[in-house]
This record gives structure tokens, sequence and C-alpha cells, in this order.
């Protein structure tokens, strides 16, 4: 038996690694019939372990019988496969555990912490929002050098390469250069998104957003996928691509507060043996909204903004003094970052720079608006809504056709080296064709491209494609009136529209956040040139307003996201009297787009068969009760259970539960017993890791008692059961749950309404919900899955089906 | 130096008549002054008038003119006057050569004796000795003329950025402007010359002999143009990107304008054959990819799991039939 319970193999690997066919949530199964009843046959789903751990003998606690008979009944009993659509929900998706377990080790441990010690504890959570927020700072800095230095690079490679070859002739091979030299640097960015880590791929906020609303996307907040994502974005920004690094600051700053407070990297193996209270699910999603809203202060230099966004897009779990905390997080990002860039950009202490993209000044008295422009604006809204839908439905076919046809890592690459290559070229062919020359003003252009164009006169068209999407934003801002021709405006929106629109979604790590700005100010400014000609009135002279307006629009139309995004530009601009007609502007661009297609997000996330949950049920669905939403039947456990059942449910491939409700061990095997408790996967294999059975106490060995501190070593990456090793004669062992097991689980009755139960499994960020009988006999489970597969659709209520992903 | 900037943006301050500056300052002025203004104060709160403000200038001037004791002091009007000549011979050059820009290499010499007797000024506090002529020049009033004036000079020559075109002392033109003005001059004589030739075909834009005869001199115009403007050290000054000179800015412009639009030379090689063939070809192949992975890659399948319900199939169609 001893030597047995040495071999312990821990896989560094997650669950989802080592079983990607493994079912997902808890379905579990009723223990309702008999032992040996029917359907003791090898199933036909597709199991890698056929039924060797069915020899041992089963006791009442019983699994798949019921769910055979039920799949008999049915006629399709081969899985049945079907392409990939937005009615899915993955199997690969699970929750995060925002219940505290309030078990007796539990209770243990908080009599034994002196209650001053919840004090230090309060000034850690302090001392971590710090670290997250100087961190964040730094990566933001670091991305914003580097991208600086290699952007420059680039840019001056290419341009001197074109003032040779506009001399000599031979321009074909500039483009050539260009075009090479991007997709190269795409390459290199792709493959590692697409090869190493491809949870980095996107801009991140949809990820984030699912991890906040309690979904536990695989590997999303490590450290591997925070290098990914940092080098993939540099990487995408240098190559050209139509895409900003202020989205992916935001997943950065996410995965940071993971890794923070958890006070130890399982990549590195590393422990630091700091911060062992927060390593738990409920703890861990307050520190990532920190980090979420840290990373939003970084990149657009707005703390208020950064709060507001984890709150609008993440915290479903929220109270004042989180809010406090995420602010001074947010607070300490911004001012590292402004204060190394200035120190970088040698006036040390001007703090000059706020965020990764700053928009300039916006002086209220050059810019300033009238009362007659409020309507203009909320037309720009209407504009940018559906120009934003567009987007949106564009980007989901596209997004479509890339999850059904372009799945191979190395297919991505390509498309994405080939999506450069085209970006590089249409860059190319429009300052090729334009005849838009400016004379040059020694500050207004970085990269002044001459071209065609006389001496000392630049094309205007290369200020916006031959430059880093922000600088771009930046002089569409505040280039004076007249940088612009009308037609270099018209043709940069329309070609930016789509290249922005074809790029969002490959496997590189880049956001939508700068494109949407980039073609909101460039046909805002466009809509403001128009004005004024139209009007000749010099009152709207100035179509940096407009250009603002229509950027506000455009990505408002885009992300449909209201609160936050008013004041994330707000801050950026640093005008509060802007607030308003931004407010305006994004209200209608949300109001108009939400009538034709949703946000891009929230259509990625229904796209990737998340099941979030939003923040009510379907209106239509008060006649739906629990009995006919939770799974039936339950795979239950007794108080006191036999090892090899626990093993064998465990073990069982083709449902892979992560609660088990505890029922009383009753001797009378045929009767369903009172629900007791409530007891995880996760408390489960630590429980068999550790050898905690009832005989071993008996034998009085030197087994100490296990204390919560296991389970927090454990967490989060659990070993599967395959790596527990449990000898025959173990299997015969029996192991107490009672003291490890929730004793006091969320329960519904049968006759609850959905949105009632939605509402309190929302609410308390539940994780597993027990549907009881009158007499507190377990008849089902309420999953989040259970939960998120009721959609109101076009023709009323939908139910999503499950699928393996 | 706040309180001068925010009056600065008052021009209308005689109109206005109270400002809180006003009074803030009372204290620092002489006992003299604040009689006719006070008395320009009540005329105001009577009729707010402008003759009558006018009218007590008129007349705290003629106080000064008559030289009371504790008004200014004759070295410090004598200052004043030399002030007032350097600047007058400053403004008359400053708008001589406007046209086309010699402000730099014109005019540095009167703004260096304008900024001298400034310092003459403002070092002339303790020197004298019951009279502080600095206080009384600089700051007894709420104009303060003089600081206008040098606040305009020395903004102006900071726009112009005149002092990149000066050597470290601006005791003369730096020995890189000398060069250029050189260039400069010799490549205007060389268009002159050559252009005498074919003033007639001005219209028909033909103008290959100035073209060709110039090239040289203009390349090395535009060569050394560039060298400046990229001349380490410049850059230090932060990131704005520091100017060179208006006169060597506008002296290029002029020749580049001459030369790419009026003589029409820089004829830059279009090839814009092999720039549509090379593009048309890289737009091409997205498309010969997505056709080739949507014909050849194989569509990627969902297996579907059944939930496990009580009624699996049938509730849901209930309810939608209930709501149809």
């Amino acid at each position: 038996m001893a030597n047995v319970a040495k071999k312990v193999s821990w896989s560094g690997r997650d669950r989802d690694d080592d079983e990607p066919a493994a079912a997902g949530e808890t379905t579990p199964l009723l223990n309702g019939a008999g032992p040996g009843t029917a359907g003791r046959t090898p199933s036909s789903r597709p199991a890698p372990h056929p039924a060797f751990l069915r020899v041992g003998q089963l006791t009442n606690v019983d699994l798949d019988d019921d769910i055979r008979e039920l799949e008999t009944e049915t006629p399709t009993q081969v899985p049945s496969e079907i392409p990939h659509n937005e009615k899915l929900l993955s199997l690969k998706y699970e929750s995060l555990d925002y219940d505290n377990c309030e078990n007796q080790l539990f209770l243990e441990e908080e009599r034994r912490i002196h209650h001053t010690a919840f004090r230090t504890v309060e000034i850690k959570r302090w001392v971590i929002c710090a670290m997250i927020g100087i961190l964040t700072g730094l990566v933001a800095c670091f991305i914003d050098i580097v991208v600086e230095n290699l952007a420059g690079l680039k840019f001056r490679v290419v341009k001197d390469n074109i003032d040779k070859f506009t001399e000599k002739g031979g321009l074909s091979f500039s483009l050539l250069l260009w075009a090479t030299l991007n997709s190269s640097v795409v390459m290199a960015g792709s493959i590692i998104v697409a090869f190493i880590e491809p949870v980095a791929a996107g801009s991140g906020i949809p990820q984030i957003k699912c991890y906040l609303n309690g979904v536990k996307v695989p590997h999303v907040v490590r450290l591997k996928t925070l290098v990914i994502k940092v080098c993939g974005v540099i990487l995408s920004v240098v190559g050209g691509l139509a895409v900003g690094k202020e989205g992916p600051m935001i997943h950065s700053g996410a995965v940071i507060a993971a890794g923070i407070s958890q006070g130890r990297s399982t990549s590195l193996k590393r422990d630091f043996k700091i911060f062992e209270y927060f390593r738990r699910d409920t703890e861990k999603r307050d520190f990532v909204s920190a980090g979420a809203a840290a990373g939003v202060s970084a990149a657009f230099g707005a703390p208020v903004g950064g709060v507001l966004f984890s709150l609008e897009e993440g915290a479903s779990f929220w109270n004042q003094f989180l809010t406090w905390r995420i602010f001074f997080a947010s607070m300490i990002s911004t001012f590292t970052l402004n204060s190394i860039l200035s120190f970088y950009h040698g006036n040390p202490w001007d703090l000059s720079s706020p965020g990764l993209i700053n928009f300039g000044r916006f002086d209220s008295e050059k810019l300033g608006y009238t009362f007659q422009e409020i309507p203009i604006f909320i037309f720009m809204g209407v504009v940018g809504g559906i120009l934003g839908a567009i987007f949106n439905a564009l980007n989901y076919w596209l997004t479509m056709f890339r999850i059904r046809y372009i799945h191979r890592p190395c297919l991505q690459v390509i498309e994405a080296m080939l999506v450069a290559a085209v970006t590089a070229s249409v860059g190319f062919v429009m300052i090729y064709c334009s005849r838009d020359c400016q004379p040059l003003q020694e500050d207004a252009v970085t990269y002044p491209l001459q071209l065609f164009c006389a001496d000392g006169e630049y094309n205007s068209m290369a200020t916006a494609f031959f430059n880093t999407p922000e600088k771009s934003v930046v002089s569409l801002f505040h280039n004076p009136p007249g940088s612009y021709n009308p037609m270099t405006l018209g043709m940069f929106t329309l070609m930016y529209f789509f290249l922005a629109c074809w790029t969002y979604g490959l496997t590189v790590s880049a956001g939508v956040f700068i494109p949407s700005l980039l073609i909101g100010a460039a046909w805002g400014r466009l809509f403001g040139i128009s004005l004024s000609y139209l009007t000749s009135g010099a009152i709207w002279a100035d179509p940096g307003k407009y250009a603002l307006m229509g950027a506000a629009a455009q990505l408002g139309g885009i992300v449909r996201m209201t609160l936050s995004l008013t004041v994330i530009m707000m801050e950026a601009t640093g005008n509060v009297t802007y607030g308003f007609p931004i407010m305006l502007a994004l209200m209608t661009a949300k109001i108009v787009g939400d009538y034709f297609v949703e946000g891009l997000y929230d259509m990625h996330i229904q796209l990737q068969s998340v099941p979030f949950l939003h923040w009510e049920a379907p209106v239509t669905s008060h006649s739906l009760t629990a009995r006919e939403v939770m799974s039936a039947p339950v795979t239950c456990l007794r108080r006191i259970e036999k090892v090899g059942t626990i093993v064998d449910i465990l073990s069982d491939m083709s449902s892979n539960h992560n609660g088990f409700p505890v029922v009383e061990s009753s001797p009378d095997t045929t009767q369903v017993a009172g629900l007791r408790g409530l007891i995880l996967r996760s408390q489960l294999i630590v429980l068999l890791k550790h050898k905690v059975f009832v005989e071993r106490a008996n034998l009085s060995l030197v087994q100490r008692r296990l204390k919560l501190k296991d389970f927090r070593d454990a967490y989060p990456r659990f070993p599967p059961i395959q790596s527990i090793h449990v000898s025959q004669d173990e299997r015969q062992c029996m192991m107490d749950l009672t003291e490890f097991m929730n004793p006091s689980p969320y329960t519904v009755p049968q006759e609850a309404s959905l949105p009632r139960v939605f509402k309190l499994f929302r609410a308390l960020g539940l994780r597993h919900l027990v549907v009881v009988d009158n007499h507190n006999e377990v008849v089902g489970l309420v999953t989040r899955k259970d939960l998120a597969r009721y959609r109101l659709g076009k023709e009323g209520l939908e139910e999503l089906s499950l699928a393996q992903t | 130096m706040l309180d001068r900037a925010a009056r600065l943006l008052l021009p209308v301050w005689l109109l206005l008549g109270v400002s809180t500056g006003q009074g803030l300052r009372s204290g620092r002025r002489p006992p003299l002054q604040s009689g006719p203004e006070g008395r320009a104060l009540a005329g105001q709160r009577r009729l707010l008038s402008l003759e009558l403000l006018e009218e007590a200038e008129d007349l705290s001037l003629a106080l000064l003119e008559t030289g009371l004791p504790g008004e200014l002091a004759p070295e410090c009007r004598e200052l004043l006057h030399d002030f007032a000549n350097s600047s007058a011979r400053l403004v008359g050059c400053l708008v001589r050569s406007a046209r086309p820009v010699r402000l730099c290499q014109s005019c540095y010499r009167h703004f260096q004796s304008v900024t001298g007797r400034l310092d003459n000024i403002t070092r002339a506090v303790g020197n004298s000795s019951e009279t502080n002529c600095a206080k009384s020049l600089l700051m007894s009033d709420r104009l303060q003329i003089v600081v206008i004036l040098s606040q305009f000079f020395n903004s102006t020559w900071e726009k112009a950025s005149c002092a990149n075109c000066l050597n470290n002392n601006s005791e003369g033109l730096s020995n890189n402007t000398l060069e250029f003005l050189g260039l400069y001059n010799a490549s205007l004589t060389c268009f002159e010359r050559n252009f005498q030739g074919q003033s007639i075909n001005l219209v028909s834009g033909n103008h290959t002999e100035v073209c060709r005869n110039c090239n040289v001199t203009y390349r090395n115009l535009n060569a050394l143009y560039n060298k400046m403007k990229k001349m380490p050290g410049r850059a230090s000054a932060s990131e704005h990107r520091t100017h060179l000179c208006i006169d060597v800015e506008d002296a290029m412009n002029i020749t580049r304008r001459l030369w790419s639009r009026t003589f029409n030379c820089s004829v830059p090689c279009s090839d814009t054959v092999p720039v549509i063939a090379v593009s048309s070809f890289i737009l091409f192949l997205p498309v010969i990819f997505y056709l080739s992975s949507f014909l050849h890659s194989k569509q990627k399948k969902r297996i579907l799991i059944l939930p496990k319900r009580i009624q699996s199939s049938a509730s849901l169609v209930n309810i939608q039939e209930k709501y149809s």
C-alpha cells in the first residue's frame, strides 16, 4: 500500500491538455437505479479508457446507468457531428469556484488566525494592488519603447529605400521590401501565438471578460501567455498590421495581477511562499479585475476609465472597497508609465505621457463646441453605429470561416503573413496613387515621404499609412485644417475599414481599439471638412473635433461599451467638456448598432462557444422551471464513501464532472438519501493524493491532519486523476468526506423558475446549484452551461447545444 | 511671471478698469500714482467713459514730466530712451526683412543690442542710490510696456529659431549658415543666368537648360540642408524637433519651389506597370489562399454532446409552442 502511495506523478500540464476530449462541467448522474442493472456494457462513446475500471465492484453510487438507457431511447446513438456555428456551448470551458467552501478546515483556519491577522491580509491586498500597477506600467513602457524603436527602424529603412528608388526608378522593389519586411515580422509574431499559446491571440478583452464573468478560460492568466502576448503585440504592431497595442494591455494587466496575487509562478516552478491566503478563485478574480483596470489605465492614461471598464465589462462581483483598491492600482499604473516614459523621452519630471496613446491636448478655446453642433454629433453617432454594425457583421462571417476552415496553426500563420503583405501593398498603392501633396512643416510628420511630390512637400496619404496607427490617429486629430484633402481621407477610410475588419481575428495578438479610432477619426475628419465646406461657416472650422467624435462613434459602434468608453475618451483628451458630446455619440452608436448586430467582443465570445452568463436571464423564460433546466440524474457520493467508487467516478471519461453532492450514507442502498453537502473534484483529488482514508487514520500512522494549505498548494492546477495511483487494496478503503465537503451548498426547489435560478447563480457566482425535492433529496444539478444555453434569439427563446471543441 | 502673462491676455484692461491685479499691485506703487488712478476709478464708476480715463492718464504723465521727487530718475530715463531707440531699430529691421525672410542674418545685431539694453535696465537695480530703475520701469504699472516689448522680441526670435543660425556666442552667423547662404546665392545666380535665355518659354515649362546646368549646385544645396537638419546636438532639445532658422528654411523653400514647380526639374521616374503588377500579385495571394483552404482544408466538425435531462427533448419545444 505504501509504495503505491508514493507514486503520485504530478503533471505540469492542465487536465485540459491531457484529455482534450474530456467532457466538462458537472452534469452528473443520479444514482437512482440499483447496482448492476442495465447497460454494463462498454458504451458507444469514444472513451479512451474502456471498461477497465468497471471491473471493480461498484456500489449503489453508480454512474452512467440511467444515461445509457436514455441514450438508447434517442435515435441519435452515434454522436452527431455538425459544422461549427454560433449556437454551441463548448465543453472546454469550466466555471471558476467563486463560492467559498466553508468546510471544517476553513473554519479551523479562521479560528486559528487571530482576528488582527486579517488586518495584515488587508494590507497585503493593497501591496499587491500597488505591485500590479507598477508592473503593468512597466510592461506598457516596455511595449511602447520597443515598438517605437523597431517601427522607427523599419520606417526609416523603407523610407530610404523609397527615396532612393523614386529617383532612379524601380519602386516595385520598395513595395516588395515593405511587404516582405511586414510579413516576416508578422510571421514571427503569428508563429509564437499559433504554436505556443493560441489563447494570446486577439485583443484579450473577450477572454478577460469571460474570466471575470466566472468562466475558466484555459491558460488565460499564465505567465507564458503574458510573454507571448507582449512579444506578439510588439511584432504585430511593428509588422504594420492595422492593429493597436492598447487592447492587449488589458490582458497583460490581468495576467500580471493573477500572477502577483498568487505569490508564485507555476510555469517557472517558483513559489515565493507569500500571499498564500489569496490562492483561490474569489480573491484571484478581484485582483484580475484590478489588473484589467490597470491595463486600461496604462493604455489610455485613463485611471477612472480603467476602473469603470472593469466595472462595466468584468466585475459581476463588486464592492466599494474593491473599487477603491482598483482605482489605486490604476493610478499607480498610469503614474508609473508616465514617469518612466517622460524619463525616456528626456524630460524626466514633465509627466506628459500618461498613456500608450496620447490624444494630445484638445483646448476648449480653439475646439469648443456649440449647441448647434449637438445634433451633428448625434448624427455622427448614427453613422458610427451603422459602420460598426457592418464591421461586426463582416467580421462575424470572416471569423466563422476561420474557425471552420483555417484551424491549422500553419494556415493561420500564412494567413497573418498574407494580411501583412496586403496591408503593406494597399498602403503603398494608395500612397503611390495619391497626388495629395502638402508643404512640409517640420514637426507635423514623423516619416515624411516625398515620392512624387515636389521638393519640400510630402505625400499626405503617407502620413496616414506610413506610420504606426497611434501616430496616425493623433495626426488626424491635430494636424491643422487643410492637411488632408477629402479624397485622401475617403480612400483611407474605405481601405482601412476593410483592412482592420480583416485583421481582427487573425492569430496575432493585437487590439481593435486603435484601428476603430483611426477609421472613425478619418471619416470624422472627412465629415468635418465637408461640413465646413457645405456651410462655409467659420464656426465649424476645425475638423479635429469631428475627427474625435467620429473616432468615439466608430469605437462605440464596434465594441459597444458606453460608460467606460466615454470616460476613457474624456480622460485621453483631457477635456471634460467633451464628455457630453462623446457620450451622445457613443449612446447613439450603441443604440443604432445594437439594432443590427451585437458588439464585437460579445460576438467573439459567442463564436468561441463560451458559456457566458449575461446580467439577466432571457426575458421570456419564466415558464421554464429548475426541473427542466437542471441536469439529471446526478452522480452523488455518500458521506463515507469507498475509495474505489470515487476513483471510478473521477476517472470516467464520459462525465468529467466537477462537483458532487454528498448524501447521507444510509445502509439501505436502494434509497436516495438527503443532501448533506457538496464536494469538488479538486478536493477529492487532493484527498486521494494524500490518502486520507478512514482505515489509515485508524491505523494511527503518523499521518498529519490535512490543512487548507494543502488544497491551496495544489491550486490552480490540480493533477488529473490519471496521475494518482490507487492500489487494489486501497480501493477497498473508505473515505470520510464530512470535514472536507461544503456543508451548506445552495439549493433550489424544483419549481423555481429559470430567472430565479439564474439570479441566484449569477449574483453569487456559483458553480453548482443543487436542485432538491421536498425531502431534501437531490434531483438535479444546475451548472453554468445549463443556464447559458438559453438565449434570446430572433425567434424567441433558443437552446444552444453542447459540443466538444 | 504669471501675473504678467495674465495681463497680456487682457488687452481691454483700459475698458475694464478695475482688475484684481491692480488692487494687488497698488502697494508697490509710488504713492503719487494712486491719486490719478483713484480718480480714474471714480470717473469710471461714474461714467465708464474712455475719455475720462485717457484724461487721467494724461494727467499722470504730466505729473511725471514735471519730475516730482520720487519720480523717474534721469538715469532711468536715459536707459528707457536707449531701449526705445534700439527696439525701434530692431522693429524696423524685422519688418524690412520680412520677405524674403532675412530676419536672422540682418537683425541679430539689433536684437543683441535690445537684449543688452534690457539687461542694463534689469541690472541697474542696485546701482542707483535712491531710485530703482528696474522697479520703476519694469513693474510699476499694469501694462509694463518694456516687458511686453521685450517678450515680443524674444518670442519672435525664438519662433524664428534664429539661435540655430548663429554661432555659439551669437556673435555672428555660424559657419554652416554661411556656407548654406553661399550655396543658395550660387544656385540663385545659376538659375538666373540660365533662365534668362529662355524666358519666352516660361509657359511651356521646358527648362531643361536650367535643370542640367544647375543640377549640381541644387543637389549640393539640398544635401547641405538635409545635413544641417540632421545635425547632432540639435536633436538634444527634447522631443520637439527643432527647426532650422527661418532664413535657411525659407531660402530652401524658395529654391525648391523654383526647382520643382517653376522649372519642373524634379521628374521622378514613375514605374507604374511593375508596381501594379507586384501589388496585384500580392493582392491575389489571399484569394488563392482562401479558395484553396476552403476547398482542401477539412472543415472542422463539432461533436454534439447530448445533455442529461429529465425530459431531454420536449421541454423547449413545449415552451416555444406555448409562446407561439
